[in-house]
Order: C-alpha cells, then structure tokens, then sequence
C-alpha cells in the first residue's frame, strides 16, 4: 500500500492475506466450538501480522456484523433469541461502543504524531484490557470446571443472580424467551461493559454471554442466540464508527469472512460430538494460551512507548514468541476440534444404522 | 368417587429420594436458577420417570388424587385425569400464612413471593411449561371464595362426568408411560449406562430408545437392562444425535417427502419419530387391550455401518395408514424413533406432546385432506400453533427438500453465491487502493459526508458479503453432508 496508506495499512502481499484466512478460519472454528468470541484470536493474531491495533480491531468488529447476521437467522429459527433482552441491553452497549470508538481514536491520533511508535499505545492499551478480561473468563471457566468435578456442584456459580435478586433493583423487566427477571439498572451496566469491550477488543460475547448467563439466570443456549442477535446490531453500530473514522481494512474484513464462515460451521458441528466437560477445557486453555500470547506481546510496546530500556533488537523475539504462542493455541485447539468433527463425521456414517436391535424373551 | 388413594408430592418426592433420586440437590440446581450440568439433566428425567412410574402403577389400581406442584404435568397426555388448578388472592394467602407461621405482614408477602417464583422456576425447567398457562388446566378453583368442602363436593360431582372415566384407551395410555418411566428408571439405575442421555417412548409395548452417537459404547447395555422389564414387546435403540418429529394422517415409505426426511435423517444422524394424527372419532375401544403380535428381533452389536436386516416385522393393526411399513423402513435405515397415534386433532396434538422433548424439527405431512380447499389455510394455521409450542423449526413435507436438501436449485445457489464470492474479491483486491483511499477518509482529512458516505457504503456492503459467502459455504456444507 503506497504512500500516506501504507503507514497505516499493510501491504497485502499473499502470504499476509493466507495468514489471515487461515486467521479467519481457526477463529471461526473456535468460535462456532465455543459460541462466542472467535475475535480473541483473530485480532491479536492480525495485530501479530503488523495491522495496527485499532485497525484490526474494526476490521474485525465489521467482520463480526456480518457473521452475527448470518449466526443469529439460525438461531433464531431455533427460537434461541430473546430480541427483547438484546435490545435492552443493546442502547447501553452502543453508548459502551461510541465510548470505546473515542478512547480508541485519541490513542491513536496521540500515536499518529510521533511517528515511529506506530500507535503502540493503542496496542498497549488493547493488549492489557485484552489480557486482563481473557485471564478473568479462563480462570472462571477452568476453576468452575474443576469444582464441577470435585464436588456436587454442577454448572455455573449463581451466586450473582441470587445476590442481585435479593436487592430487588427496581424496575424489573420480564424477558419471555428466557423466562427471567432482571433489573433495568443491571441491563444498563452489563450492556455498557459488552459494548465497550466489543467496541476494544472485539471480543463483547465474552462478557454478554456471562453476563447473561451469571448476572441475568438466562439459559445458556438463549444467552448464546441473544448475544448474537445483540452483536448483529452491536457490529453494525461498531462498523459504522470505525468505517467513519476510516480504521476499517476491507481487505482484511473480506479476507476474515472467507475464512470464518467455513470455520463456524466446523465449529458448531463439533459441539455436537464432543462432551461439554472437552469444550469447557478445550476452551479455558486456547483461551489462556491467546492471552498469554499478548502477555508476551507487551514489554514491546513499553519498550516502544519509552516506559522500558529494554534493547529494541529483543523485540523480534517477543513478536516471534507472541505470534507462536498465539498460532499454537489456536492451531492445536482447531486441530482438536477437527479431530472430533472428522472422527464423528467417518462414525456417523458408520454407525448409521441403528446400534441394536434386541429380542425381548417371553418375560415380556 | 371411593377407594381413592391421595398422594402428596413431599410423599412423592420421599419415595424418590428413597430410591436414590437425589430430589434436595436438584430442587437446589433448580431454584438458584443453575443451567444442568449433563449429570443433573440425567436427574431431572430420573424424577420425572419416577413421578409417572409412581402415578401410572397406582392409577392403573385404582382412583389416585395427586396434590403438588406441577400435577396437572406430571401424566401427559392422559384425556381422564382432571386438572385442577388451586389459587386464592394475595391477602387470603398472607392472612394464612401470618397465623401458621407466626410471623408478620412483610415476611408473609415475601415468603409467598419466593414460593411462586421457585415453584415458577421448578415448572418451567422441569415441564419447559408456565404455570399461569390456563390451557394445562381443566378447572380452577379461587380458595378465598369457596370454602373447602364446598370445593372438594364439586371436584366429586365435575370428576364423574363420562370425559374423566378411564377407557380403554385411557388405561393403555397409562400403561406406556408407566413402560417408558419403567424403562428410563432401569437405565439410570443400572452402572454400565445410568449417565446415557436417552429419549424413550412407548406405543403399545413397543419400545423406542434413543442415545446420543458419544455414549454408544455405554448404550450398548441397554437392551440388556431392559429384558427385565415386563411390558415390552419390542425394543428398538437408536443412536442418534438428535430428534425430528413427523406427524401427518398416514404415511407411506415410498414416499418422496418421507424420502427427504430420511435423508435429513442421515444427514443430522436424526431418530424420526411419527405421529399419526386422527380424529377423535377414530380411536378403537376395547381391542386397544388386546395383545400385539410379538415384533423386532436381530442382532446384537453393530454391523459394519450397514444394519442386519432384521428378519421380521413389527406387525401392527395400523389399518392401512402405514405406520407399521414407514416404522420397518426407519428401522432399516436406522432412524427409527418410535410411532405413536393421537386422537383428537390439533388440540389433543399440542395437550399431548410435552414441550420439554428435544426435537430439531417438526415435519408435518398431510393432516386436513378431508377438509378439501380449506385444508392448506387448516395446515398454516397448525404450523404457526406448533412454531409457538416447540420453539424450532416446524415445516410442511413438501418444504423440506428446498429448505434442508441439496437439489438442483442448491446448486444453482451455490454456483451464483460462488460467482458473487469471487466477484467481490476479485473487486477488492483488484481495486485496493481505490477503494482504501475512498474508505479511509475518516483518517486522512475527509469532510463529513466523504466520511458518512464511507461508513454508509461498507455499512451495506457487509450484509451482501457476508449472505453471499455464508450462502456458498452453507450449501457447499449441504452437497458435502456436513451440517
């Protein structure tokens, strides 16, 4: 890309575009696998491609309106959807976004003026808000599977819903499709924070299907199809920031579409046939693996902002590590989850017929 | 009504802790609003199994009155049991609940607040029903203006009308959900394959067990486990990822639509289950007691991925609507999912069928060809009744080859979704300068409608992208059989 372009888009040679259709395909695996997210490994990675932060963030949050559209037409025929709930939570979201938008813009323009930093303070700032809200959701996920296994408890902590319930924050809303009640005020807050972490890290589904599912009580398969109708609306508002602001590389959007699409078929073919206890584990540690990918990442952009002395020629090795990091979390965990889609494909077929067929003696 | 047996639900609920049911940590799960793990799903069918087990065998013997929570759920299906509904307004209630529990108007209120929420809670996740629905209920009776005896004189007189006697029917009702109960109760307790999720359903003996593809090995118990149970004529398991349902008047297994079906079937790895739907003035009388002939045998393991053809029938008195034939063809192809027959139309259908089964989708063949040219307008109107019950997909036969089968007009899609895909990438990298520099604007000192318009074009480009690629991949994935 020539010229005043090329010092904010990259030059899309092919192996750059390869790399980030390979991207979009393993974040669609992982996205369709776990039912969220999928952004958590597609914009760092891009971000590990040399895209700058902010545009792979928007890059990926338009990418993420067209995946919701396609997603969420599914799940709604599946009457997963409780359009209600995500339009409530929907206007607090989009203000979490616009925020997100203008943090974003002043880091960046702030970076614009000094050159060679090449908005490393909005990497920085992606990066940490990043690792801190992945390390928080894979820790949840892995130690609730381990109490799972280690005591009578069963599923997700309710602490929070019974907490909120008790304070009885009025106005209450009834969401039909998920049966639930929930206090205006906690929409408000749960839908700001989602908003303003898609609007980020592009990742929102990985707090608005917690939320939804710890904060609200709402059933975890009407969390996932709500939080997709929510994020249809939560990309477009996203998108059409960034692409006002001029952040959003088409390219990289088309590229991120050709991949993920396939993917996230793959994916949700894949939570058919593996056991939930595989998925919760599967996931916690690609998602732990992803932010200790960034983790990595950082002392390059301290080192770039000037916070750190470090020997600029030790950068190579962090980007390097970061990236196989990154590429090995998400390779084997999309290798994992083909491994089951194959073997229950090559199953299915065999095991067409029925299993048994019993002959039931005179007892009967 | 004499010799009648009352049954209370903490009764209920102690026998099924004392069979091993752990009830108290269920209720727990339940009422703090916590998603079931596989393991308390398991528990949920086992208590459910218990209940109609514990019902059936009593109801068979004589007169039963159940009182508690979900009563009017827990035998569905069952045309002579009446249901009543019992309810008083908020100050009767907290009045009684200040004088029995001692204590003060407040904590009246909320006490009676939580109790509806948590038996709220409990119907919902267990029946997937809501309590308030004033369909699930033949009557109701407001405690607060009819004192209780006057109440119980008038549920005596309203329970010996003819719509509340058991028939034959009534009776052979009872005695598969008690078959079913029986059967899903000896499976969670025997050790091999008490954590198999399984859908049972019985019709006249005739068992259907269905297991999800991952717990084959365990499953493989099953009809072992079951030979103990009296009761069954003829057991068929099924392994399968899921559940579809197909309901039309008859059924004939030569038949295209019922061809689509099945290939879906295979496609989703889906057990079929058929559901004659006939008029009320169809149900036989007395020779619904009179023993079927004796059906499936065959092997005992898997063969390879081709079913042994089993070397006999199901023979069935079906009449000539083709539910015995459309069985044998799905136990041959290995779909088979069970087959039962409602009588009574769409009303008795949606009363009949539980919304707590799992089904992926719902097919519905011809079911008004006796109402001529306003059968079509009948045949909405009952897709719309059951889109709202079952919440998934419910499409008529003649549908479901365009919606979920790869036909030439897939592959017409397909081809022009690949066209559109290649086009708009051919244009995006072909022109990437262009059209970076027009979007970029926002960056590079564009004025306020340079940039709109920038934001506006990429905010209606993404739908047509992302339909277009999604369009290829999706019917690729439908010729590919992956779905």
């Amino acid at each position: 890309m020539p010229g005043i372009l090329g010092e904010m888009f990259v030059q899309m040679t092919i192996p750059i575009a390869l790399q980030i259709l390979l991207l979009g395909f393993i974040g669609g695996i992982l996205s369709g696998f776990i039912g969220s997210g999928g952004a958590f490994f597609m914009t760092p990675g891009m971000m590990n491609l040399g895209i700058m932060g902010p545009v792979a963030v928007a890059s990926n949050i338009t990418h993420k309106f067209g995946k919701a559209m396609v997603g969420s037409k599914k799940h709604g025929e599946m009457g997963n959807v409780d359009k209600k709930l995500a339009f409530f939570m929907l206007f607090t979201a989009a203000v979490g976004i616009r925020i997100a938008v203008q943090v974003m813009k002043a880091l960046f323009s702030s970076q614009n003026g000094q050159g060679d930093t090449g908005g490393a303070a909005a990497d920085l700032y992606i990066s940490i808000i990043f690792a801190v809200i992945l390390l928080f959701v894979a820790i949840s996920m892995l130690a609730d599977l381990i109490k799972s296994k280690s005591s009578d408890e069963t599923g997700p902590s309710t602490r929070i819903v019974e907490f909120i319930s008790k304070l009885k924050l009025h106005p209450l809303i009834y969401f039909p499709v998920a049966d639930v009640y929930v206090s205006l005020w906690v929409i408000m807050i749960c839908g700001l924070a989602t908003g303003y972490l898609a609007g980020t890290i592009g990742v929102g589904g990985f707090i608005g299907v917690p939320a939804m599912i710890y904060v609200f009580g709402v059933p975890a398969a009407v969390a996932a199809g709500s939080e997709l109708y929510l994020a249809m609306f939560m990309g477009a508002w996203g998108a059409l920031n960034y692409a006002f602001e001029g952040m959003v590389d088409i390219r990289c959007t088309l590229l991120l579409f050709g991949g993920s699409l396939l993917g996230i078929y793959i994916g949700a073919y894949g939570t058919k046939v593996v056991k939930e206890s595989v998925i919760r584990l599967t996931t916690g540690v690609i998602i732990l693996l992803c932010v200790l990918s960034r983790i990595v990442a950082i002392p390059v952009y301290l080192q770039m902002l000037g916070f750190t002395s470090m020997d600029p020629a030790y950068n190579t090795y962090f980007n390097l590590a970061s990236k196989s990091l990154l590429f090995v979390s998400g390779i084997s965990g999309a290798l994992i989850i083909m491994f089951f889609v194959q073997k229950a494909y090559f199953q299915r077929r065999k095991l067409e017929a029925s299993l048994s067929l019993a002959e039931i003696p005179d007892s009967a | 009504m004499g010799g009648e047996c009352a049954i209370s639900r903490e009764t209920l609920t102690d026998k099924a802790t004392e069979y091993g049911i752990p009830v108290g940590k269920l209720e727990m799960e339940v009422l703090k609003n916590r998603p079931l793990s596989e393991e308390m799903s398991n528990v949920v069918d086992m208590f459910k199994a218990f209940t109609t087990a514990f019902l059936c065998e009593r109801a068979l013997k004589e007169d039963i009155i159940y009182h508690g929570r979900t009563g009017h759920l827990v035998v569905p299906g069952l045309a002579n049991v009446l249901r009543v509904r019992a309810i008083a307004d908020l100050e009767y209630r907290i009045k009684h609940v200040m004088i029995r529990l001692k204590i003060d108007r407040n904590k009246a209120k909320d006490f009676i607040e939580q109790i509806d929420e948590d038996i709220r809670k409990w119907t919902h996740t267990l029946y997937n029903a809501d309590l308030d629905d004033p369909s699930g209920y033949d009557l109701t009776i407001n405690a607060a203006n009819l004192s209780a005896e006057n109440a119980a004189s008038a549920l005596v007189n309203f329970v010996q009308l003819p719509e509340f006697q058991a028939t034959p029917a009534s009776n052979q009702a009872l005695q598969d959900l008690l078959l079913a109960a029986n059967c899903r109760l000896a499976i969670g307790s025997d050790d091999h394959c008490k954590n198999v999720n399984v859908g049972i359903q019985a019709d006249k003996g005739n068992v259907s067990v269905t297991y999800m593809p991952r717990q084959s090995n365990e499953a493989k118990a099953i009809p072992d486990v079951l030979k103990s149970i009296a009761g069954i004529k003829s057991l068929v398991c099924t392994v399968a990822t899921t559940n579809l349902l197909y309901m039309a008047e008859k059924f004939d297994p030569n038949d295209d639509h019922f061809f689509n079906l099945t290939e879906i079937a295979k496609k989703w790895n889906a057990a079929i289950e058929i559901v004659r739907i006939a008029d009320e003035d169809e149900k036989p009388a007395e020779d619904l007691l009179e023993p079927q002939q004796p059906g499936i045998t065959s092997n005992n393991g898997e063969t390879g991925g081709i079913l042994d053809d089993s070397d006999s029938q199901i023979v069935s008195t079906d009449q000539g609507f083709g539910i015995s034939e459309t069985v044998d063809k799905l136990i041959q192809i290995g779909h088979a999912g069970g087959s039962r027959t409602i009588y009574g139309g769409v009303d008795a259908l949606l009363k009949s069928i539980s919304k707590t089964e799992q089904y992926s989708l719902v097919a519905i063949g011809d079911v008004f060809s006796s109402k001529g040219g306003a059968s079509q307008r009948m045949k909405r109107e009952m897709l719309g009744k059951l889109k709202d019950k079952f919440r998934v997909p419910v499409i008529g036969t003649e549908d479901l080859k365009a919606k979920y089968l790869f036909g030439p007009k897939q592959l017409f899609n397909m081809i022009g979704f690949a066209g559109l895909f290649a086009l708009i990438y051919l244009i995006g990298f072909r022109f990437q300068e262009p059209i970076m520099t027009f979007i970029s604007k926002g960056q590079f000192g564009g004025s306020l409608t340079e940039k709109s318009f920038a934001a506006l074009v990429v905010f209606l480009c993404i739908p047509v992208v992302a339909f277009s690629i999604g369009g290829f991949y999706g019917n690729l994935l439908k010729w590919l059989k992956v779905e």
